[in-house]
């Protein structure tokens, strides 16, 4: 048996079952014996698509995802997507070519393992043919273990050796402590004196809450301490059902939702880290104390500032064992839990400031709740960067199976990506993904590769053909913001062209029928709406204009 | 930096309008969401200030030192602070001068100032904290100008 060989059995032994990539010299035979192996390979058009869809992929199910390159030229396409996944604490392999160690010389040389550091990635690399099992498994821990992208750099003569071991491949899960348990007692005791003390607790769930399946016990928690339940950004809509739900927590909340912030006296962060965007740097929360729950050992907040009490603990755990603490201590309120503050939300996602449109253009807030509505709950909705989240990360609000937004390298492009991902994470289930123009121009290529695999994706396209993030602040500075201008083609002819279903709208009606045409048969299809540049999103409005809406 | 270039006309002598913003109290009563607190032994006092930045409040806890000179019906102000999270600092100055109206009966009051934000605010407010700013001025003007045409500042 080959090196290769061995490594993509190790691979489909460590429960691979998709790997997306590019293929060159570097990692061809890799790929060619995964699939005989039955392992489905998705092959792109940029290697840093490929890797951003393995995030998508682990950001989904919170397990390895996939990627591959060639040595070299094929590495250094994953740049921008490594440091997206590193901050996004996915956990992904990056199976990488790497040049022969014979040759110095070779004209697709590159060192690796700095440009893995640079990009925030760990790195592990097969020295010798007879390391390949660790090389493999060591990867899977690592990136399990530390949640993080690890890049496995195989160079290419190593992979045509010989591997002479027969015994089967232990995988990495062999080597996996248990998840982080009950908190402890004492630190427990002090949490639940916080939580008591206080008349208008806010607990904030992020991701750590949705993976730990701490929704009952947080809604619990929450009934008997009379608590809004708010979500970080990552966390959005989930446990949306609750009557006493605000949304999210940080930029991209409610006006609603910050001024009830603002009366907390105790914030309930649940595997949320509180970091500096959903606490906005503690300003949302002027007069609160802080309890943390969170597997790690400990999560700094935003600013420096450690919580009041913090607990290491599984989060579902963690919740369930302090909602029994004051249930034995008989403690229940009604807090936040009033008719009144019920009444405020009702009309919480009510934007009333109004602008002038210019022809031919769609507000898009409407479209955001029209499109909340039409696409069914159990599809996913994925989330862009730029300008065009503040409208999407604010308005959606159906709880959906998977929500996920982008962020996490404050980069555009790479949500489409990260999306396709996810769709093939889920089983090919239908997802909305809703992103601005510039981003979906950036990765447009891959939009056949949506087509090539019939991903039933559905894309909305934010169209008000510039960088908006940049129009506004050269428009603030009185610059000249035509220069963040830039003009699409038809986006909806494109996708056409591609082999998708494509159309471009101009109002929500528009947008009504296309996405009712989608509904009904759901597959690759991209909606080019085009969007006034006129209607500001919200949080531009306060951070730009100062505007208190 | 945040640069503020105002010329604020108001009804009163200016006498009458040098005499209410050399007294602190009159003038923080002009500014919303400022309080002034203790007076230490150097002529300087201790004042805090809320300001909204979008929905969100942040107060802020200042030294202000204030420097008259009566015969030119001139001042300057200055103050450094932090919010009351200990996250974001700040340091202003203003200078003002109060002289007749040219063409009409009242006093002009020109004002100048320097505002510098610096930390975690600075990123959440961007560009919004000089419209915060200019929107806070055009109010103190408003108020100031209310509380000259009452009859004890005429």
């Amino acid at each position: 048996m080959k090196v290769y060989q061995r490594l993509a059995a190790a691979f489909k032994a460590e429960g691979v079952s998709h790997v997306f990539g590019l293929m060159g010299d570097g990692n061809m035979y890799w790929m060619h014996e995964l699939d005989k192996l039955g392992v489905k390979l998705l092959e792109v058009r940029h290697e840093g698509a490929g890797l951003g869809m393995a995030d998508g992929w682990a950001r989904a199910t919170h397990t390895p995802g996939v990627a591959t390159a060639t040595c070299g030229p094929g590495v250094t396409q994953l740049a921008t997507a490594f440091v997206t996944a590193a901050r996004a604490q996915s956990p992904l392999v990056a199976f990488c070519g790497e040049h022969p160690t014979s040759d110095d010389e070779y004209n697709q040389r590159l060192d690796q393992s700095r440009f893995a550091a640079g990009c925030e990635a760990g790195f592990v690399r097969l020295a010798t043919a007879d390391a390949a099992d660790d090389a493999v498994r060591k990867a899977f821990y690592l990136a399990k273990l530390e949640s993080r992208p690890i890049m496995l750099s195989a160079p290419m003569d190593v992979q045509q050796k010989e591997f002479d071991d027969d015994d089967p491949y232990k995988p990495s899960s062999t080597l996996l402590p248990p998840r982080a348990g009950m908190p402890d007692p004492a630190m427990l005791e002090k949490a639940a004196g916080i939580v008591a003390g206080s008349k208008k607790p806010v607990i904030v769930v992020g991701r750590g809450a949705k993976w730990s399946g701490a929704g009952e016990a947080v809604l619990k928690l929450a009934g008997r301490i009379g608590a809004l339940v708010a979500t970080s950004l990552m966390a959005k809509t989930w446990l949306a059902e609750d009557e006493y739900h605000v949304g999210v927590s940080g930029t991209y909340a409610t006006r609603t939702a910050m001024q009830l912030f603002e009366e907390a006296d105790c914030v309930i962060g649940v595997g949320a880290s509180l970091n500096r965007y959903t606490t906005e740097h503690g300003y949302l929360y002027p007069n609160a104390r802080y309890v943390h729950l969170d597997s790690k050992p400990h999560v700094m907040m935003s600013g420096g500032r450690s919580a009041d009490c913090y607990l290491q603990t599984d989060a579902k755990a963690g919740v369930e064992a302090l909602e029994s603490l004051l249930a034995k201590r008989a403690f229940k309120q009604t807090g936040f839990r009033t008719g009144e503050v019920k009444e405020r939300l009702a009309n919480a996602l009510d934007d009333r400031a109004e602008f002038k449109l210019e022809p031919g253009t769609a507000d898009p807030r409407p479209v955001c709740l029209a499109l909340d509505e039409m696409v069914p709950a159990e599809y996913a909705l994925y989330t862009g960067s730029g300008a065009s989240a503040g409208f999407s990360n604010i308005l959606f609000s159906r709880r959906r199976p998977v929500v996920l937004a982008s962020h996490f390298f404050g980069c555009i492009g790479q949500m489409m990506p990260a999306a396709m991902g996810a769709v093939m994470a889920a089983g090919n289930k239908p997802g909305l993904l809703v992103d601005g123009d510039a981003s979906i121009m950036m990765h447009l290529a891959e939009f056949e590769t949506m087509v090539r695999y019939d991903m039933p994706l559905l894309i909305v396209v934010m169209n008000n053909q510039m960088l908006g993030a940049e129009y506004y602040k050269l428009d603030v500075h009185k610059m000249n913001a035509g220069l963040a201008a830039i003009p699409t083609p038809d986006l909806g002819a494109v996708a056409v062209a591609m082999g998708g279903r494509g159309k471009l709208a101009r109002s929500v009606e528009d947008v009504r029928t296309a996405v009712a045409e989608w509904v009904k048969k759901p597959g690759p299809m991209m909606i080019d709406l085009r969007i006034s540049r006129s209607v500001v999103t919200l949080p531009y409005r306060r951070i730009h204009y100062g505007k208190d809406e | 930096m945040i640069e503020v270039n105002e010329r604020i006309d108001v009804p009163g002598t200016p006498r009458a309008v040098w005499d209410l913003l050399a007294d602190p109290r009159a003038v923080v009563e002009c500014v919303q969401g400022a309080a002034l607190g203790d007076a230490h032994d150097d002529g300087s006092f201790d004042a805090s200030l809320t300001v909204k930045f979008g929905p969100a409040k942040v107060t802020f806890r200042a030294r202000v030192a204030l420097e008259l000179d009566a015969a030119a019906m001139a001042g300057h102000v200055s103050s450094r602070g932090k919010d009351n999270q200990g996250g974001t600092r700040f340091r202003a100055t203003m200078t003002f001068r109060v002289a007749p109206h040219e063409d009409a009966p009242g006093s002009t009051v020109a004002i100048e100032a320097r505002v510098e934000i610096a930390g975690r605010l600075a990123t959440v407010v961007e560009g919004g904290a000089s419209l915060v700013v200019k929107r806070m001025t055009a109010d103190f003007s408003k108020r100031l100008a209310a509380r000259c045409a009452q009859p004890s500042a005429a």
